[in-house]
């Protein structure tokens, strides 16, 4: 916006102008093969799915207008309510906690140390093993019995009841945090490691002529120099726990596929109104609603970007 | 001096132990994985789960091959992956390298709308795309697969971020020496960026060749299924074989494996040190 | 400023949307002209379309007699599924001039793949298999299924050989299905378990009282080596439907109050180590098949359909330890005839959209007959229409248990939809399973759940 308003200021001849022109043109040039695509093939229907969110339509018989009914409805449904809550409740303990544990691994993998590659790959293992692996492991270590490895170690070591994890509405949401972290971190990890490749070797020496510890030449330089990887990786972060869904089916599923108000999350609600119910306008309402939280979280979140960028 | 090669052993050794546990607890799945690819389909989801000393029926890596034609299915799938990652990263960095380095009108809004519609989650649009596609004549073709996968915002965004950490002085410099934005893209920031491409290309590939709900859609006809599909084929209405499944997941893992190891040698430090010299 | 990047945008996507919408008419499978929003406009089309389609299509129709026609008929697991090809070949040895090709869904997802595939106008389908009930009523609320009640009045089908099923998969009065498969729920029991306890084998006259009885016989809760007396998969129907089988309550009457004997009933068997525990079998993922063959489980009830898988894994050795298995007839209520039992049917439709729809139905009848009927017998599974000699069939396969008990078990007095056909089906489904996971989970009372229920499905009810 700076630059639009220094731009105004100055008199345009009409060789800057066509110069201006050109640049732009360039720009669209570059931006336009992906855009095409995107804008054809996946910004169309999602257009049609917002005005969608203002119908009653099942794939089939005619759209019929109703207004935001759809929305009061929403309000007014408590597996709609449960599952904004459970997805708040989730992405408030998952984005946080999965950022820090994938930066610290990120600096961890990021040394000298013998055996990295090996260390790098099992890190973003659970992310790319099949997830029926990863949820029969975890549900052996969170078994809700006396024979989970967990609930041994809360009673012989911290001497505490065992608990029943995700059999239990009071810990499900805790078991799907925790489950989460563990299979994504090595994902966000991977891009921490790409982002702190750009951070230049110069301004570590430099730091270290000043006198700085490792502690310090993280905060000022490390974490300073990977603000846009952040930006990136709590923005992808907060959209995927938003969107979060296979999870909480494969860990507080059942055979039934049947989750219960104290796990069940918005994607998932959205898929029971709209190939359960067919209830597609309902079904976008909702993804409106997340869509619009998720808009405002960005927003914050790039402003905080342009601040640092300003500086 | 000497108790600093201390202090570094014991900071050595810490990092080694942590790294060994935290190794243990990412393996475990795997471990499952190939354990209960060898099992019969009764005895993998019992506890207490045996984890050696069983034996090994390697049946299950034979009966894969018979069961479903799960060559084929590979084989589509490497094409569906290996298209898509080649469109994919060509389209973000070329348009990234837009959002990152030119000024233009609209800049931040298109960007915004971009990342922001990564938040729609797909069910919901998933119906009226399907019903636009088959207008196009695209249902039940690799095509489809192609352009939905191909043309995400989700690479943008990446490469965008990290063009960003690149100096904006290393573009100027370039533009006062007349060269042209296309060649600025192709002589500096595409060899610069290889950490990002690597990171592009592992995510994209993992993801096109994991794709499931996607490639079930649209395709229906037998020989342009993909893994995925065909790996949920021994899931049946009444029985799952996830000996089966088990074993079949283990073979699919071993190309992301290789792709994964192969590209994070790339990150490697030192790239911008020699561009803010030169 | 902002205005104008506001309007460049919407110009620009004003122009990919006009785009999209020239190479929309320009593809062969368009058939109108599309409009700014192609896809927004489709469905209204659909409905002028799909009404003209039958004239239009008139030509490939009266095909049906001798000229060569492909249907298309979308199913799941086909290569897992014994009759597909028996069907198939049975129908065209007689038809030549058909082909008839399988498009496989895949089972998981098969009801969303399937809703999808049909929405807009264009599907390519000529005969869709329905999964479930509450498949049945979206697809019908859709509007996307062909009416049968005239094609069955004109060739004098006759319903009573399903009996009575049909009644209760009526949508708004109409038929939009005929069942060609019927699975009924029986006790399934291994001999072995029993002879080992020195308790005498399960019969087809048995009240819940002596079940239970009998359950908690053959239980042995020593660490490591238990033997439960009774297995209960994780579904609601394996005990809160247990509750409709005295033919007075239905699953949609919108109270719940007489499943709590039931729930009671297979609480105290959990809570004494008679069945095994619900919550660790549900994150556990144990599918039945598998806890039934480790040989330890006395009595398991579950639907006819794993009379094949079980038979199968048992000559390939995987169910060695339950090869000694029988089936009897669901035990009763006091005061309520035998032999009353759930059933789950599987069903065919023609979509209004079928190109080839005389061909179709002419398949569809073939399928549900009694043609289909028997070759349906012949691979070991329980066809919609039940017959003494269809029963006798499947008694006679390799594999079947030999004693009469076993044979006499495949024959129902009553059978009970799973789930009866209702506008709401699928969100009375999802309160009820809802409430039966919290029951069983010890979440919730028994008196809780129940109330949950009355007021979650009153509520759908009353919308």
């Amino acid at each position: 916006m700076s630059n639009d308003t220094a731009d105004i200021q100055v008199t345009k001849t009409k060789a800057r102008m066509a110069r201006e022109r050109k640049r732009a043109m360039v720009a669209y040039s570059f931006i336009a093969p992906n855009f095409l695509g995107f804008a054809i093939f996946t910004l169309g229907p999602i257009i049609l799915a917002f005005v969608m969110a203002f119908t009653e339509w099942d794939g089939s018989n005619p759209m019929k207008f109703v207004g935001i009914k759809n929305f009061t409805e929403l309000f007014k449904n408590d597996r709609f309510t449960a599952s904004l809550e459970n997805t708040l409740k989730y992405s408030l303990f998952t984005v946080p906690l999965t950022l820090v544990c994938a930066l610290a691994l990120a600096i961890l993998l990021n040394q000298k140390i013998k055996g990295r590659t090996f260390f790098r790959t099992v890190t973003f293992f659970p992310y790319v093993a099949s997830l029926v692996a990863v949820a029969a492991v975890w549900n052996m270590l969170f078994t809700p019995g006396k024979g989970g490895l967990m609930n041994q170690l809360l009673m012989n070591v911290f001497h505490v009841a065992p608990l029943k994890w995700a059999a239990s509405p009071n810990t499900v949401m805790l078991t799907i945090i925790l489950f989460s972290i563990w299979k994504n971190m090595g994902y966000y990890m991977v891009i921490y490691l790409a982002g702190l490749q750009g951070i230049s070797e110069d301004l570590y020496e430099a730091a270290s002529l000043d006198g700085a510890n490792s502690w310090q030449k993280f905060l000022y330089v490390t974490l300073p120099q990977l603000k846009p990887t952040t930006f990136f990786v709590s923005v992808m972060l907060t959209i995927s726990c938003f969107k979060i869904y296979d999870i909480v089916y494969m860990l507080a599923g059942g055979s039934n596929g049947v989750v219960n108000k104290s796990a069940i999350v918005l994607v998932f609600y959205i898929y029971e109104e709209a190939f359960r119910n067919w209830k597609l306008g309902s079904a976008s309402a909702a993804a409106l609603i997340l869509f619009a939280i998720v808009l405002v979280i960005t927003l914050i979140q790039f402003r905080g970007e342009k601040n640092y960028a300003n500086d | 001096m000497s108790s600093k090669t201390v202090n570094r052993r014991i900071s050595k050794t810490v990092i080694y132990i942590l790294l060994f546990v935290l190794s243990v607890i990412m393996l475990v799945p795997f471990v499952w994985m190939v354990t209960a690819s060898l099992k019969l389909n009764k005895d993998i989801f019992i506890i207490p789960y045996t984890w050696f000393g069983f034996e090994p029926r390697w049946q299950n890596y034979i009966d894969i091959w018979t069961k479903i034609p799960l060559a084929k299915y590979a084989a589509n799938t490497v094409k569906l992956t290996i298209i898509v990652t080649i469109l994919q990263i060509l389209t973000s960095s070329f348009a990234a390298y837009a959002f990152a380095k030119l000024n233009f009108r609209g800049r931040n809004i298109l960007f915004l709308a971009y990342i922001a519609t990564i938040a729609v989650p797909w069910q919901v649009y998933m119906v009226p795309q399907f019903i636009f596609m088959r207008k196009l004549g695209l249902a039940d073709t690799h095509l489809a697969i192609i352009i939905l996968q191909a043309f995400s915002a989700f690479g943008v965004f990446l490469m965008r971020q990290f063009y960003e950490g690149i100096p904006d002085s290393l573009c100027e410099a370039a533009r006062i020496d007349g060269m042209s934005e296309y060649r600025i893209y192709a002589k500096i920031m595409l060899p610069l960026s290889k950490p990002a491409l690597s990171t592009l290309v592992i995510f994209t590939f993992v993801n096109t060749w994991n794709d499931f709900l996607g490639p079930l859609i649209y395709l229906t006809t037998d020989s342009k299924k993909t893994l995925q599909i065909g790996i949920k084929m021994f899931i049946s209405q009444y029985s799952a074989e996830y000996g089966l499944i088990m074993a079949a997941s283990v073979l699919s893992l071993i190309p992301v494996l290789v792709v994964f190891m192969a590209l994070q040698k790339y990150f490697v430090a030192g790239i911008t040190t020699g561009a803010v010299k030169g | 400023m902002k205005k104008r990047l506001l309007s460049t945008l919407i110009a620009t996507t004003m122009i990919a949307a006009s785009l999209s919408a020239c190479a929309g008419s320009a593809a062969p499978a368009a058939e109108a002209p599309a409009a700014e929003a192609p896809a927004a406009e489709a469905p209204a089309e659909e409905a002028k379309t799909s009404e003209e389609a039958p004239a239009e299509e008139a030509p490939a129709e009266e095909a049906a007699g001798d000229e060569a026609v492909t249907l298309k008929w979308a199913l799941w697991d086909k290569d897992a599924t014994v009759y597909y090809q028996p069907l198939i070949d049975g129908y065209t040895a007689a038809h030549p001039n058909v082909t008839i090709e399988m498009v496989d869904l895949g089972s998981t997802d098969y009801q969303t793949v399937l809703g999808t595939q049909l929405s807009g106008s264009d599907a390519s389908f000529d005969v869709v298999t329905i999964k479930d009930v509450p498949g049945l009523v979206t697809l019908a609320n859709k509007g996307v299924l062909e009416p049968l009640d005239e094609l069955i009045a004109k060739d004098g089908i006759d319903l009573s050989v399903y009996s009575g099923i049909t009644d209760q998969i009526k949508v708004n009065d109409t038929l939009y299905e005929l069942p060609f498969r019927r699975d009924i729920w029986v006790l399934y029991y291994n001999k072995d378990v029993f002879d080992k306890a020195g308790v005498e084998y399960p019969t087809n006259d048995m009240t819940w009282e002596e079940y239970d009885e009998i359950a908690r016989k053959l239980t042995d809760t020593t660490p490591g080596a238990e033997v439960y007396g009774a297995h209960y998969h994780t579904w609601r129907s394996t005990v809160q439907l247990l509750g409709v089988l005295d033919g007075k309550h239905s699953i949609i009457d919108g109270s719940y109050d007489f499943t709590k004997p039931y729930y009671d009933m297979v609480l105290a068997q959990q809570a004494d180590g008679v069945c095994m525990d619900y919550a660790t079998l549900k994150t556990q993922g144990l599918h039945y098949s598998a806890a039934f063959y480790q040989g330890n489980i006395g009595m398991m009830n579950m639907g006819s359909w794993f009379i094949p898988t079980l038979i199968e894994k048992v000559k390939d050795g995987e169910a060695a330890a339950a090869a000694n298995w029988g089936i009897v007839k669901y035990p009763h209520a006091e005061g309520v005839e035998p032999g009353s039992t759930l059933a789950t049917i599987t069903a065919l439709a023609i979509p209004t959209s079928a190109p080839n729809k005389d061909a179709a139905w002419d398949f569809v009848k073939f399928v549900s007959g009694s043609e289909g009927a028997d070759i349906m017998a012949g691979t070991g599974n329980t066809p919609a229409m039940s017959s003494e000699a269809i029963n006798s069939k499947i008694a006679e396969m390799d594999g079947f248990p030999t004693d009469a008990n076993s044979k006499d078990a495949l024959t129902a007095a009553n059978a009970y939809l799973e789930m009866p056909a209702n506008e709401k089906s699928s969100e009375i489904e999802t309160v009820l399973n809802e409430q039966h996971d919290a029951i069983m989970n010890e979440i919730s009372t028994v008196d809780e759940g129940i109330a949950a229920m009355n007021e979650g499905v009153s509520a759908i009810l009353g919308q």
